[in-house]
This record gives C-alpha cells, sequence and structure tokens, in this order.
C-alpha cells in the first residue's frame, strides 16, 4: 500500500478549510436570522403560537349633568370555541355538544354544529346572551369536563329612557362601536382598551397542555357627563310633542335649551325621533311590511328622518328671528338707538317691493316698536345704512359662517356668495340664506350673555371608573361680538317683544322673557317654518331657548302663534325647575286667580249667600222656580269644592231636579272675558291658559256636562303674531 | 498481541458529547409530536434512541478494535451487496415504501435503508482501489472515469427511491475522496460544467426538486404550503435569539415544526438555547472534523488517510447540508443531523463508521506531521 504523499495532505487541509469556511459562513447566516431576523421572526411565530380571545371592555356610561345614567352598558357573555380542542374531548360526539349548545343558547342544532366543526382554532357560537345563559354554558361545561368551549364577558349597550336625548346620546353597532352621537364622536373615550385572553396552541390550532392562560385585563371606558339635564329634556320633548299634535306639524321640530353664561345645551330635542333600544325601527309613514333597517335605502331613509338631528345638523332659513341680530349690528354701530322714529311704508329696492307683514299699518313709530311690530321695511332700511361690509361682518362676527364647534356634526349653512344689496335686503329679515339652529342660539346666547358669544358644547367631563375626572371641558369664550351696553339694550326691545309685541304668546307670568318670533318662509311654496328664539329671564339670563316647528298645518303656521306658546312653556318650566325666583309684576298678580272653597250655603237667606260668596271673591247665580223662596235649598257646585276666583256659585231656592245638565258652549275667537261671561251665563266656570283669544277648548262644544264643570280653555295672540 | 495505541481522545470525546446532547434533544423535541402521535407516550423516540445508542456504542467498540487495514480486502464484497441491495429495495413488494419513496426493507419490526450501508461501503471500496491505483488517477479515461460511472450509477440507482439527500452525499464524498487521492483540478474544473448542468436539469425537469427549489428562494411567498417547513424552521430559531427560550420551552415543536426531532432538531436547538447552543453544537462537529483530518493527515497507509477522510466528509457534508437546509440557505431536503438527529439504522452505522475512524487514529503517527 502507498503512502500518504503530500499531496494529499495539503488537500486534506484543504477539505478541512473549506468545510470549517462553510460551517463559520452557516454560523453567521443563523446569526443574521436570530439578531437582524428576529424580531419578525419572533411576532410571526408569536400570532401563529397564540390563540388570542378579545375580552371586551366595558363601555362607558353616559350621565347626564345631574348624574342620571342616559346610556349603560349591561353586562352579558359571549360564548365561543376552538373547534380543533372540541375534537379532543372523549365521550361526547361534536354532535351532541352542538344540540346542547343549541337547546342552552336557543339556536338551530344544525348552524351550531356547522360553526363548532369549522376547521379554524377560533369561532363565536353566539355574541351578548344574558348572564344566566352565560352561566349555564359555564355549569354543563365544567361539569362534564369539556375543553374547548369559552364563556367570556361582554357588554350590550342599553338606554333607560328609550328616545329621550336619542340624537344627542347616539347609537352603537352591535360590536360596541359608536355610530353617530355623543356614542360615535366620543366613541374613543368611551369604548376603553380590550383586554385578552391568550393561550398558547400547536401547529393544530389545539391549546398546549400545561401552557397557561395569559389575561391581559381589559381597561374600562371612561364615563361622560353631558350638559344635558334629563330633566329640561323631558320638558322640551313634552313640549315639541305637543306642539306637533296640536298645530299638525308635519315636517318635525326641533328645540334647544342653553345656558347662555357657559355655552352649556341643557336640553336638545330633534323630532321625529326613535327609541335608542330600538334604532332601526320603521320610521313613521313607512311600510313596516318591505322594511328591514339595514339595507342602504332603508339607512337612507333613517338619516333623512328619524336618525336626522334637525337642531344641529340642517340648516333653514331663520326668518324674523333674526332680526335681533340685525337690530344688535345696527345698534353697536350706532346707526339706530331703540327710539330712532322709523317708518314701515313699503319700499322698492332692485325693483322689488318690500311691504310689512300689515303693510302701511304701523306709519311711523319708535325703532323699538318697530322690533315688536316686527316690520320688514325698517330692518332693509337698517341694512342699507348699515353697508354691506358691516352687515356681514357682524354675521360673521356671530358666527354665522362658521360651525359653533359642538360636538356633533353640523350642518353647512348656506349663504349668499357675492352678496349684493337686494340679497342683504332679505337677508337683513331671515330670508334666503341658511343657518343651523345651534348657530341661531349660540348668537342668542352671545346677547344674553353681554356680548361674548361662547362655543355650545354637550359634554361636562370625562370620568373614569374611579371617579377621577380625566377631562374637563371649560367654557370658551370665542369673542366678544357687541358691547355689554348694546346686549343689554337688544335685550329690552326683547323683552318688550313678549310683553307687548308679536311675541305675546311666549309670556310667562313670573319671569321676563325676552324673545323673537319667526316665521320663515320656504322655498317650498306653502311650507313655513314656525319659530321662536328666547332669553329668560331678561333681567339677568339663565337660559336661552329656541323652538322650531317645520311645516306646521294645523290653525296657525306663524311662530308668533304656535312657536311662541311651546317656548313660554318650555321656559316656565325649566325655570320653575331650576329654582329661579318667580317677581310678579302688578299686571301678573291681577291675571292671577286664586283657588277657593265654595262654602255652604244651605238655609242661609239669599242675600246671606250672596255675601258669603262674595266674602270669597265668588258670584252668585240665583236661580228660582217662581214659588218666591228666600231660602237656600240647594246649590252647584256643592259645599267644599274648590273653585278659582270669580268663578260663578248657582243656588237654588226650590229643590232642582237632580240632573241638571248643560250643553258646553263654542269658546273659539272669544277673549277671555267674553269666554268668561258666556260659560258663567250657562253655570258653567273657566280655567284660562295663556291670554288673547280662544282658541282651544280641553270640552268639545255640544258636549253636556254638569253645572258648574270648570271647562279649561287655551288663549292665544293671534291677531298681531305675524312675522 | 502488542499493546495498542489508545484512539483519539478528541474524536471520542466530542461524538459522546454530541450523542448525550443529541438524545436529550431529541426527547425534548419528539415530546409534543409522540404525545400526539404515539398514544400520548411522551417517551416514544426517547426510548428507541436509547435501544440503537447501545447497539452504536457497541459497533463502535467493535470497529475500533478491529484492524481497519483488513476492511480493505472486504470493501469489494461490502460494495457488490451494497449495489445489490440498492437495485433489490426498489423491486415493489421487498422495498416499503414510506413518503413517496422506496427506500425502506422491513427486518423483525425494523426499518433499514440500504442507501446507509451504500455510503460507508462506497467509502471503503474507493479508499481501497485509489490507494491500489493511485498512479492512474491523474489520467481521466483509465484513472478518474471509471470511478466517476460507478458515483454516477449509485446515484441514479438513489434517485429512482427517490433518496436525492442520500445522492447528493454520495456524489459529494466521492468527489471529496478522488480530490483527496490526487485527481486532477483540472479535470474537476471541467467536470463541473456537466454536473451544474445535470444538477439543473434535475431542479428543472423533477418536479417534487423544483418546488423545493422555488420554496427556498422565498419560503413566506406561500408559508402555509411549499414554504412551510422553512418559514417554521426560520420562526424557531428566529424566536431563540441569543440564549433561547430555555431547555424544553420550544413551541414550535408542537405540530408547527415537521418531525423536528429528526431533520429540523437544529432549529428545537436554535430556539429553545439559542445562538449559544447551536455554537457549540458547531464547535463540537468542527472539532470533531479537524481531528478526523488530523487522523488522515497522520494515517500510515493512503488507505486509511481516505477512509479517514472518507467518513470525516460524510459527517461533515451532513451537518453543513442539514446547517443550511434549518437555515433555509438551500432548498428543503431531507438531511439528518449527525449523532445528533433521531434515527435507528443511520445512527448504528455512523457509530461504526466512527468506530473506524477511531481504529484508524490508533495507527496514525502524530510524530509525522
Amino acid at each position: 500500500m502507498s503512502r500518504v504523499n503530500l499531496i494529499v495532505k495539503k488537500r486534506l487541509l484543504v477539505v478541512l478549510i473549506v468545510f470549517s469556511f462553510l460551517i463559520f459562513a452557516l454560523l453567521v447566516r443563523i446569526g443574521y436570522i436570530q439578531f437582524i431576523q428576529g424580531d419578525f421572526l419572533r411576532k410571526e411565530a408569536y400570532v401563529q403560537q397564540n390563540m388570542g380571545r378579545i375580552i371586551n371592555p366595558r363601555r362607558g356610561t353616559i350621565y347626564d349633568r345631574n348624574g342620571k345614567e342616559l346610556a349603560i352598558s349591561a353586562s352579558v357573555e359571549t360564548v365561543s370555541v376552538n373547534p380543533q380542542e372540541l375534537l379532543k374531548n372523549t365521550g361526547i360526539t361534536l354532535e351532541e355538544i352542538a344540540n346542547k349548545l343549541a337547546e342552552l343558547l336557543d339556536m338551530e342544532p344544525y348552524k351550531v354544529l356547522t360553526i363548532i366543526s369549522r376547521n379554524t382554532g377560533f369561532e363565536f357560537v353566539k355574541q351578548k346572551v344574558d348572564k344566566e345563559v352565560g352561566d349555564a354554558v359555564r355549569k354543563w361545561r365544567d361539569s362534564n369536563n369539556l375543553t374547548g368551549i369559552y364563556v367570556d364577558e361582554d357588554s350590550k349597550r342599553y338606554y333607560p329612557n328609550r328616545s329621550l336625548a336619542a340624537h344627542v346620546i347616539g347609537i352603537t353597532r352591535t360590536d360596541n362601536v359608536g355610530m353617530f352621537g355623543i356614542e360615535a364622536v366620543f366613541d374613543k373615550y368611551l369604548k376603553g382598551v380590550p383586554g385578552k385572553i391568550i393561550s398558547e396552541v400547536d401547529g393544530l390550532n389545539r391549546e398546549i397542555p400545561l401552557s397557561e392562560e395569559k389575561h391581559i385585563a381589559p381597561r374600562d371606558g371612561w364615563n361622560i357627563i353631558l350638559t344635558i339635564d334629563e330633566t329640561i329634556q323631558y320638558f322640551a320633548e313634552k313640549a315639541l310633542e305637543s306642539a306637533i299634535a296640536d298645530y299638525k306639524v308635519i315636517g318635525g321640530a326641533a328645540a334647544i335649551v342653553m345656558d347662555p353664561r357657559n355655552g352649556e345645551i341643557l336640553a336638545m330635542v330633534s323630532k321625529p325621533d326613535f327609541d335608542l333600544n330600538n334604532p332601526r325601527e320603521a320610521p313613521p309613514g313607512v311600510d313596516p311590511s318591505t322594511w328591514s333597517g339595514y339595507t342602504n335605502e332603508d339607512v337612507l331613509t333613517l338619516w333623512s328622518t328619524i336618525w336626522k338631528n334637525k337642531a344641529v345638523s340642517e340648516a333653514y332659513e331663520p326668518g324674523s328671528t333674526f332680526k335681533a341680530i340685525t337690530t344688535a349690528a345696527g345698534i353697536e354701530e350706532g346707526v339706530i338707538t331703540p327710539n330712532t322714529i322709523v317708518t314701515d311704508r313699503t319700499m322698492t329696492l332692485a325693483g322689488r317691493n318690500i311691504d310689512c307683514w300689515k303693510p302701511n299699518a304701523h306709519g311711523t313709530q319708535p325703532f323699538y316698536e318697530a322690533v315688536y311690530n316686527s316690520c320688514n321695511p325698517v330692518f332693509v332700511k337698517l341694512a342699507l345704512d348699515l353697508g354691506l361690509n358691516k352687515f356681514y361682518s357682524y354675521m360673521k362676527a356671530f358666527g354665522f359662517y362658521d360651525n359653533t364647534g359642538i360636538e356633533l356634526p353640523e350642518g353647512t349653512p348656506v349663504h349668499h356668495t357675492n352678496p349684493k344689496e337686494i340679497d342683504m335686503a332679505v337677508s337683513s329679515f331671515g330670508q334666503r340664506f341658511m343657518i343651523t339652529p345651534i348657530q341661531l342660539i349660540t348668537a342668542y346666547s352671545a346677547i344674553a350673555n353681554g356680548g361674548k358669544l361662547i362655543r355650545p358644547h354637550l359634554v361636562k367631563e370625562l370620568v373614569d371608573n374611579e371617579g377621577n375626572v380625566m377631562m374637563r371641558y371649560e367654557p370658551e369664550v370665542i369673542r366678544q361680538v357687541i358691547s355689554r351696553q348694546t346686549a343689554e339694550t337688544v335685550l329690552e326691545i326683547l323683552e318688550g317683544v313678549v310683553s307687548e309685541g308679536t311675541g305675546k304668546n311666549a309670556y310667562v307670568k313670573g319671569y321676563r322673557v325676552a324673545g323673537k318670533t319667526g316665521t320663515s318662509v320656504t322655498t317650498t311654496p306653502g311650507r313655513y317654518i314656525a319659530s321662536f328664539a328666547a332669553i329668560a329671564p331678561a333681567d339677568n339670563p339663565v337660559i336661552t331657548v329656541l323652538v322650531i316647528l317645520d311645516n306646521p298645518t294645523g290653525f296657525s303656521y306663524y311662530g308668533g302663534t304656535i312657536a311662541a306658546p311651546v317656548a313660554g312653556q318650555l321656559i316656565e318650566d325649566t325655570l320653575n325647575y331650576l329654582g329661579v325666583e318667580r317677581r310678579y309684576t302688578e299686571q301678573d298678580q291681577e291675571m292671577m286667580k286664586n283657588v277657593v272653597i265654595v262654602p255652604d250655603l244651605r238655609n242661609k237667606t239669599v242675600e246671606e249667600a250672596k255675601i258669603a260668596l262674595s266674602g270669597v271673591k265668588l258670584k252668585a247665580i240665583v236661580k228660582n222656580d217662581g214659588s218666591g223662596g228666600n231660602l237656600v235649598k240647594d246649590q252647584t257646585p256643592k259645599p267644599g269644592a274648590s273653585l278659582y276666583e270669580d268663578s260663578v256659585v248657582i243656588v237654588y231656592t226650590y229643590n232642582p231636579p237632580e240632573d241638571r245638565k248643560v250643553q258646553v258652549p263654542d269658546l273659539a275667537n272669544k277673549t277671555i272675558s267674553e269666554a268668561t261671561e258666556t260659560l258663567n251665563s250657562l253655570g258653567l266656570n273657566i280655567k284660562v291658559n295663556g291670554v288673547g283669544i280662544a282658541h282651544k277648548q280641553n270640552i268639545e262644544p255640544g258636549t253636556f256636562v254638569d253645572e258648574g264643570t270648570i271647562i279649561e280653555v287655551d288663549f292665544l295672540y293671534f291677531e298681531n303674531t305675524v312675522w | 498481541m502488542k499493546k495498542q495505541k489508545p484512539v483519539d481522545f478528541w474524536v471520542l470525546m466530542t461524538v459522546l458529547i454530541l450523542l448525550a446532547f443529541g438524545t436529550i434533544m431529541v426527547f425534548s423535541a419528539s415530546a409534543p409530536y409522540a404525545y400526539n402521535y404515539m398514544n400520548g407516550d411522551t417517551y416514544h423516540f426517547l426510548k428507541k434512541q436509547l435501544q440503537y445508542l447501545p447497539i452504536g456504542l457497541f459497533a463502535m467498540f467493535v470497529m475500533a478494535n478491529f484492524d481497519y487495514r483488513k476492511l480493505a480486502k472486504l470493501s469489494p464484497y461490502f460494495f457488490v451487496i451494497s449495489i445489490g441491495l440498492l437495485v433489490l429495495v426498489l423491486i415493489p413488494g421487498i422495498g416499503r415504501v414510506f413518503n413517496k419513496s422506496r427506500r425502506w426493507f422491513v427486518l423483525a419490526g425494523q426499518s433499514i435503508q440500504p442507501s446507509e450501508f451504500m455510503k460507508i461501503s462506497l467509502i471503503l471500496f474507493f479508499s481501497y482501489s485509489l490507494s491500489s491505483r493511485k498512479d492512474q488517477l491523474k489520467y481521466f479515461f483509465k484513472g478518474l472515469l471509471p470511478y466517476l460511472l460507478v458515483v454516477g450509477a449509485i446515484a441514479v440507482l438513489l434517485l429512482m427511491e427517490p433518496h436525492f439527500s442520500c445522492a447528493i452525499i454520495v456524489i459529494l464524498v466521492s468527489a471529496i475522496l478522488l480530490f483527496c487521492a490526487g485527481a486532477k483540478i483540472k479535470h474537476f474544473v471541467m467536470l463541473s460544467v456537466p454536473v451544474v448542468a445535470a444538477l439543473a436539469s434535475v431542479i428543472i425537469f423533477v418536479d417534487y426538486m423544483r418546488e423545493r427549489a422555488l420554496s427556498f428562494l422565498n419560503p413566506f411567498a406561500d408559508p402555509t404550503g411549499d414554504g412551510w417547513q422553512a418559514v417554521q424552521s426560520l420562526y424557531a430559531i428566529g424566536s431563540g435569539g441569543f440564549f433561547g427560550r430555555g431547555l424544553g420551552k420550544s413551541l414550535q415543536k408542537f405540530l408547527y415544526l415537521p418531525e423536528p426531532y429528526n431533520d429540523f432538531i437544529l432549529s428545537v436547538v436554535a430556539e429553545e438555547l439559542g445562538f449559544i447552543g447551536v455554537l457549540v453544537v458547531m464547535l463540537l462537529f468542527l472539532i470533531f472534523i479537524w481531528r478526523g483530518v488530523k487522523i488522515a493527515v497522520n494515517a500510515p497507509d493512503l488507505f486509511g488517510s481516505l477512509v479517514a477522510i472518507g467518513i470525516t466528509a460524510l459527517v461533515a457534508v451532513q451537518v453543513i447540508i442539514n446547517f443550511a437546509v434549518v437555515t433555509s440557505s438551500v432548498p428543503v431536503t431531507g438531511m439528518p443531523l449527525p449523532f445528533f438527529s433521531y434515527g435507528g439504522t443511520s445512527l448504528i452505522l455512523l457509530l461504526t463508521d466512527v468506530g473506524i475512524l477511531l481504529n484508524i487514529s490508533r495507527h496514525a503517527d502524530y510524530k509525522r506531521i
């Protein structure tokens, strides 16, 4: 055999070097994989090795300003499975599991079977089941030692007040994500941070034995405290609901109550509305048989009807309510004073005649009276005196060109792009441009707040679960629009509108209300928008109120006639509730009637009876049968009954028949005294609501009622309540 | 009988350490697989490995004491028998098919791969032949070509099973033997052209090879299909970092890595013991290779030298290819890690080979370097 020569030895060394080099190269390669690509690979590996089940955090509660719950999350459970884990269960078939789950969860067994037979590592069986159902599943699972079935906490939104403040609160989708309203805008705060239950799984998606589940606790969402006051919101909703019924309002309605001092919205209503717990129900007037609530078409319908927030997202022509702004601009610029003598004579501008609603009826008058009477030519003249630049700079200063910055999505105002004098002329009395209700009430609040324009807002505070304030929304002054003095002067004039002018129907005894009526002529023939904007009390404003009735088709469409009383009612309820002290004027006291108790007049002489009645400010009607008796045998009403002062008591000098019925007269268009007289003469009594002309009585004319019955009659000013 | 010199300490130690280390890793890596597929018997593969080990160690001991020079004359017989077995295994009914390959005999419940015998038979026979015909090797037709034809024939037989990885080993080990025996560099360069062409055509025309080749280039293109094995291996390695997750804590062995106790055991080492673990394993192999080459250099005769380098190359080639496969540096091919991976006949024969190497080391003359 040959020996190992030098060439062989050299080549052996070459082989050693090549092997070593390759191994070192591969060590570099594995180092590269571990150190450079390591993070990426680790993450990817983690994703495949871990199966996470989300634990939903509790969604924050929405409270009103007094801590009343408006939107809460009820604890529910979600049942899910790992189909691969289920296969590990011995002694029970998938079919048996499916049948039992279906029974517990009230589902179709074949559906459950399809779900739990899938070739995946995670499937929901049913989401948002009641706690009891979840517990039942847990109990069954644990008593049978089954693996692969999970019951995890979840939450479901619930709105205890159903439709109250629906458009402000908004709704969430089934996955608890806010869809509109505060629920959507503040979703990121409300939703919290989800937790996770992570378990390690093998290549077949089954849990690795002995590996521990990792729990990452969810962080619950923050609670929101709104500026809305549940009670005032309720007043506003009630007021609008009855207005819609009484005045046959078919285009919807809106109302806002705001605190002008800090911009807090106390109530915001938009009608028609919906039940927050059932937001996709067919809107009124839609055929429910073809309705799903989920098709594109249906959702568009929802957005244009019950989901629409008319108070914020819909621009409208403000009509004469805007005259307060023109007034403020004129006074601030010194173009006019309350006592400047003006005329409402028809004027011609660019070939168009501009009339007062009552052409040439008011003649010359001081400016403040022209505001009371809402004379259009006066405002056109005022605007012309201001000039285009000044007029529109005030419009901008009052915020009509900007979003107010309230938390909800706002409608876009529509203004003349290159306004000419004729555009300004119609704008001076609020026509042919469009703004949102929230813009108008914000401008009115500036007048109420000494000329400071304040950003309106709906959210007071965000609070975490322990009650720590996470965020607080402070009042934000945008700018001083007019001087305090001007603001006070405008307020005074607006107060006169209510006490003496076109806004009388908004008068509230004991509270000084300032306000302005509005009747917008829309571009749709026959469709009017009746509105009323108010500030109360005028001497120390606490609230501003705006009521808008879109397309009233009842006996009147005038803001002064139908919107003013709604605003008056809302102001009275609200101020009363807020504990604002009433200070009655002498006139108020005169009009207020006390309740008195009917004395026992039987066996008194007629004269004695009359004295006894006048002693308690009641009137007597004597009825005799001609027999000449002078002793009172009977009376209506009976002793002990309650009557208003000045009511009548019928005294009989004979024994009257048991059944004494009177037919109720028609009181329509009668004044208070006429109506009182008519009723009293028939032996009936009256309860007066409001002032002006009777337009509604609580018992239909022609009905037979007992003698002495109290008829409730609503009075309104009609005659001079047009624009 | 005169007192024999001791065996090479380093070779023996590295092999024993690798065996011990490997056995631990086989247990760790195979436990989830065994739990799921062997009726919950977590120890299934460990127990079988512990049955093969004593047999292998016994074979090593025997061969370490069997004068390797006697193998020279026996080698032609071994070689002919091995070729016969390779032909036999291709006959349906005799050779068993697992995973689409007909490469096993089943004897008394034990599966045996004739290709394993081929490796050592080829090393012994070529070494014997080359050492006796050394001077012919400088001629291409008279010297080199016959060896190439024999290797080619064996490779064809192996590819018919198919057993691609074994064919690669046979070709590479033969080439190293021919190179060390003194074949002309010129001839190698000439040959490399058709060899490269042949390899390319195999990759282009053999479907399963092409799929593997393509998935190797970008395993993440199809991470759940062709790229699955490479991707899972990279996940394991990447998850390990410098120090690893800790012994026994691999997650990739939970049915993500295919047979993690076998071809991808290095991935589990990388995941559980990190870069450090892999470095230790590779340093052990480097020591083994270094000592193997040293034994070859100091062998008393050319036959011993070639056998030593053949056995060393057999281990080194497998280590390098396995390492390259798990790091997705070459297309995935079934290549166990010597001494480390779980495996019956392959382990026993490998230890037999080491026994031969150890015996050569006893005759080595270190002073003659």
